[in-house]
């Protein structure tokens, strides 16, 4: 009982952070029905944005200053590539057949990832990133079950960046017009909405939130590296697509089923299938059979009616 | 753009009435420095040293030749001659930098390289001088006289040819992946000497783009184009023997039969994708997981020594087998999903893609089963033999000319395309291949003029994946090993940007996609890291400039240039989606 239990926390914080990836892939799908394939290499660049900036903070910052400064840091650089990307290689192709901007994005998650690789000092193999929050120190949650501090921070950080963002679409003006260019971008323009600016708006959030990720996923593992975000990336967008596309609430849904699912699997799966080794196998088997038998997604999909 | 149209006509307003002078001066010129030397030392090649024009002073020259439009009002000259002059400048200043670095120092450029500068500035200001076409360039047809369709024919053998020619200059142009030979992948710094090779082979490239888009824009391309399709059995023919006769032209050369060989395999799986993505317009990001399981298959019953199964299957069964099996996977995984929105089923398919390669990689006897060795794969996957007791592992000759044993997997090639080809071809043209088309533009609209969209989706994904069984079962016996590697989501990403590079829905655009994609990697070494970089780059501009890619069907094409043609809410504003360069 223990062992689950224990695999459950560890499927929640997987899940943590493919849900706030995930927000990026289903804000954006929402609003202009593009497979933002370099999403996953905004959240790498959120990792590498905190890593630069903790080396040119003085040696000794205390943690409670280097940790905000590097999400800092990491949001600037996730945020700045997000909207220059959404102006420079999407907005001209708005109008295009919908497999163009698919390439394009494809081709910007690549050139993203070798532009770290080939000109970020050191950056060809993993680099590490310092372990501001010891992941030694572990918490109990109940008998043998703990979980450590890295993790905990992630889960903490990730239901914090959901309830904000999740607010701020609900309440906000910006966040309701987002809704409505959502909904219908014909009538939203009609009443007044600046939709080029929304989608600029869910190109910033998005980013924001995977700078999030990627700040914990360097806390977790110690490690960047320019190729963590493409796997990442894909199982986002299956979180995404899971819990229903276009859906805020089913992206979060559908993070953390994913992360359930890939843990659980990888402890219970029957021989020979167990084992890390099979995990990512695993994650697209439960999206296809989802996909199969709810095409929706679990909470379904909101997408402006136009296909 | 705007604001290079702005800087056009303010060109256009004040040197307007000297476009001609200043563009002929130029491209004088130009030509006198290409009879000048280019470098002050021997050893760069191209000869740049002498006074005969080769290597990149050639190819300027023949841009120069372009000039003769500022005398003639061709239609379309004004865009031909924008896009060949500036061609020009960039080779010109190329060479001038890799002669300059080479050597040392600009000073070590030959007094050439200076004055061909000067008149390619000249060239380039004229042409940007010279007022905007008043029309398109028509397509043209020969009068019609009794010589006509001899010489129609003799034009149509002569493209053909002249395709299969640029194609083996190409190849020729010597760089570091062939001096280094099948290791090439491994790394090492390049030499000064690879650089000033590549140089070639860039400058090369740029020559023949140039001289197509300039040949494009007075509407010649498009005038051969009519002609082809007038003899299309002429040009089929002229194309086969052109394909035939390649091994002949390289003088025993292995190395270069092998690209050949793996271009053909890249381009059969690249038109076997076209039927998916650019006929059925569903979106495959797993193609290469079909051919991967072709390969696996066919490694499997090769009766290599690493395989773990001991059986020896005759070739022509394993082909079809693999061929039957990637298909089955086809339709099991198409069965379910094809029901869904397009998105989706690009993600399902990745995820396929995905499992496969993670499959494969586990089967190592140690995470799963024992089946395929894991990350290390099948190797030693014997040469292929016919009954008769000819091995395509043997070297021969044939006709006193000596061919490596590679003539005889170029040649199997060869057949591959010739037959993925043709599939495409007559199902484009089908019933089928036009109810495909209908599903692409418009599924709803599609399945109430009573088209089975969901059998027909499926039977687009399940040829597809059949022709890739086929096409990787052949590559196994060609490369001689079957390892997870080869079947990673970049693989598959290639694939598909050479559909749309080449143009979707179009044979002739994925065999040149194919084509581009795969000989650029091998000959431009020099930019070594920076490849994929440029390769991603390249994908956003080949979107942003020219999305129907470079041999566009005219559906296609319409599709992406006339304002309104992808009707959205957030559609740019008709005009803005037009491109200018």
């Amino acid at each position: 009982m223990d062992l689950f239990l224990q695999q459950l926390v560890n499927g929640v914080v997987l899940g943590a952070t493919y849900g706030l990836i995930a927000l990026g892939y289903t804000m954006v799908y929402g609003i202009v029905q593009l497979i933002n394939f370099a999403h996953g290499e905004i959240f790498m660049l959120g990792g590498f944005g905190a890593l630069t900036t903790y080396l040119t903070l003085p040696a000794g910052t205390p943690t409670a200053v280097a940790l905000p400064m590097m999400l800092m840091g990491g949001m600037f650089v996730s945020v700045t590539v997000a909207v220059l990307m959404e102006r420079f290689a999407y907005r001209p192709l708005r109008g295009a057949p919908r497999l163009a901007p698919l390439i394009t994005a494809l081709g910007v998650s690549i050139a993203l990832q070798e532009i770290v690789r080939n000109f970020y000092p050191n950056a060809k193999t993993a680099r590490v990133f310092p372990q501001l929050v010891d992941p030694q120190q572990r918490f109990t949650i109940v008998g043998d079950v703990s979980i450590s501090a890295p993790n905990l921070l992630t889960v903490v950080v990730a239901v914090v960046g959901m309830v904000a963002l999740s607010s701020f679409v609900r309440r906000s003006r910006t966040g309701r017009a987002m809704q409505a260019t959502a909904q219908d971008p014909d009538t939203a323009r009609l009443m007044g909405i600046n939709t080029d600016r929304i989608i600029v708006t869910a190109f910033v959030l998005g980013a924001s939130l995977a700078a999030l990720a990627g700040l914990a996923h360097g806390l977790r593992f110690g490690q960047v590296d320019f190729r963590m975000g493409f796997l990442i990336g894909i199982k986002a967008f299956t979180a995404a697509v899971l819990g229903g596309i276009g859906n805020i609430s089913g992206a979060v849904l559908g993070g953390f089923t994913l992360g359930l699912v890939e843990v659980m699997a990888t402890q219970y799966a029957p021989e020979p299938f167990a084992g890390g080794a099979w995990k990512d196998a695993w994650a697209f088997v439960v999206l296809i059979i989802v996909l199969v038998f709810r095409p929706t997604g679990l909470l379904g999909e909101r997408v402006s009616a136009r296909a | 753009m705007i604001y290079l149209e702005i800087a056009r006509s303010r060109v256009r307003s004040k040197l307007g009435p000297f476009a001609l002078p200043i563009g002929l001066l130029g491209a004088l010129l130009l030509a006198i420095g290409c009879f000048l030397p280019w470098s002050t030392y021997a050893g760069f090649p191209g000869k740049m040293l002498n006074s005969t024009p080769g290597g990149a002073r050639l190819y300027v020259l023949l841009l120069s030749l372009f000039a003769v439009l500022f005398l003639v009002d061709w239609p379309g000259r004004s865009k031909a001659l924008r896009g060949t002059s500036l061609f020009a400048l960039i080779i010109t200043v190329l060479t001038m930098l890799f002669v300059g670095y080479a050597g040392g120092g600009l000073v070590n450029c030959g007094i050439g390289v200076f004055v061909a500068l000067v008149g390619a500035l000249l060239y380039v200001v004229g042409a940007q001088a010279l007022p905007e076409d008043s029309a398109p360039a028509p397509i043209r047809n020969l009068p019609d006289r009794g010589w006509r369709t001899l010489v129609e024919t003799l034009l149509v053998v002569g493209a053909a040819v002249s395709a299969l020619l640029v194609f083996v200059i190409g190849l020729g142009i010597p760089t570091a992946s062939v001096a280094e030979g099948p290791d090439r992948r491994l790394g090492g710094a390049i030499s000064l000497n690879d650089l000033t090779n590549e140089s070639q082979f860039l400058c090369f490239l740029l020559f023949v783009c140039a001289a197509m888009l300039g040949l494009s824009r007075i509407g010649l391309v498009a005038s051969l184009g009519a002609l082809t399709k007038k003899h299309s059995r002429v040009m089929v023919a002229a194309a086969l023997m052109s394909a035939v006769v390649f091994p002949f032209t390289q003088g025993g050369d292995g190395y270069s039969l092998r690209i050949a060989a793996s271009i053909g395999v890249f381009a059969a799986a690249a038109i076997g994708l076209n039927i998916v993505v650019g006929l059925a317009g569903l979106l495959d990001l797993g193609y290469i997981a079909f051919f991967g399981v072709g390969a696996y298959f066919a490694a499997l019953v090769s009766g290599s020594v690493t395989s773990v199964l001991d059986v020896d299957l005759p070739f022509a069964l394993t082909i079809v087998l693999a061929a039957a099996i990637s298909g089955i996977f086809g339709i099991l995984l198409g069965a379910p999903t094809l029901r869904l929105r397009g998105d989706y089923l690009a993600i399902v398919t990745l995820g396929f893609g995905e499992i496969f390669r993670i499959t494969v990689n586990n089967l190592d006897g140690s995470a799963g089963p024992s089946l395929t060795n894991g990350p290390n794969g099948i190797s030693n996957i014997p040469d292929l033999a016919l009954p008769g007791g000819f091995s395509f592992g043997d070297n021969h000759t044939l006709f006193g000319v000596d061919l490596p044993f590679q003539a005889n997997y170029y040649w199997l090639e060869v057949i591959l395309v010739a037959v993925v080809m043709t599939a495409f071809l007559r199902l484009a043209e089908s019933r089928i291949g036009r109810a495909w088309v209908a599903i692409r533009e418009d599924e709803l609209a599609a399945a109430a003029t009573g088209i089975n969209t969901t059998r027909l989706k499926l039977l687009a994904f399940a040829l597809g994946a059949t022709l890739a069984g086929a096409a990787g079962s052949i590559n196994a016996h060609v490369v001689k090993v079957a390892a997870p590697d080869s079947f990673t989501f970049l693989e598959s990403a290639l694939l598909l940007a050479a559909v749309i590079l080449g143009g979707m829905g179009t044979v002739q655009g994925a065999l040149l996609g194919a084509t581009v994609l795969y000989l650029l990697p091998e000959k431009l070494r020099f930019l070594q890291d920076l490849r994929l970089l440029v390769f991603g780059i390249v994908l956003v501009l080949i979107m942003r400039l020219r999305p129907e890619g470079l041999v566009p069907s005219k559906r296609r094409q319409r599709e992406f240039r006339e304002p309104g043609g992808g009707a959205d809410a957030l559609a740019a504003p008709p005009g803005r989606a037009e491109v200018s360069t």
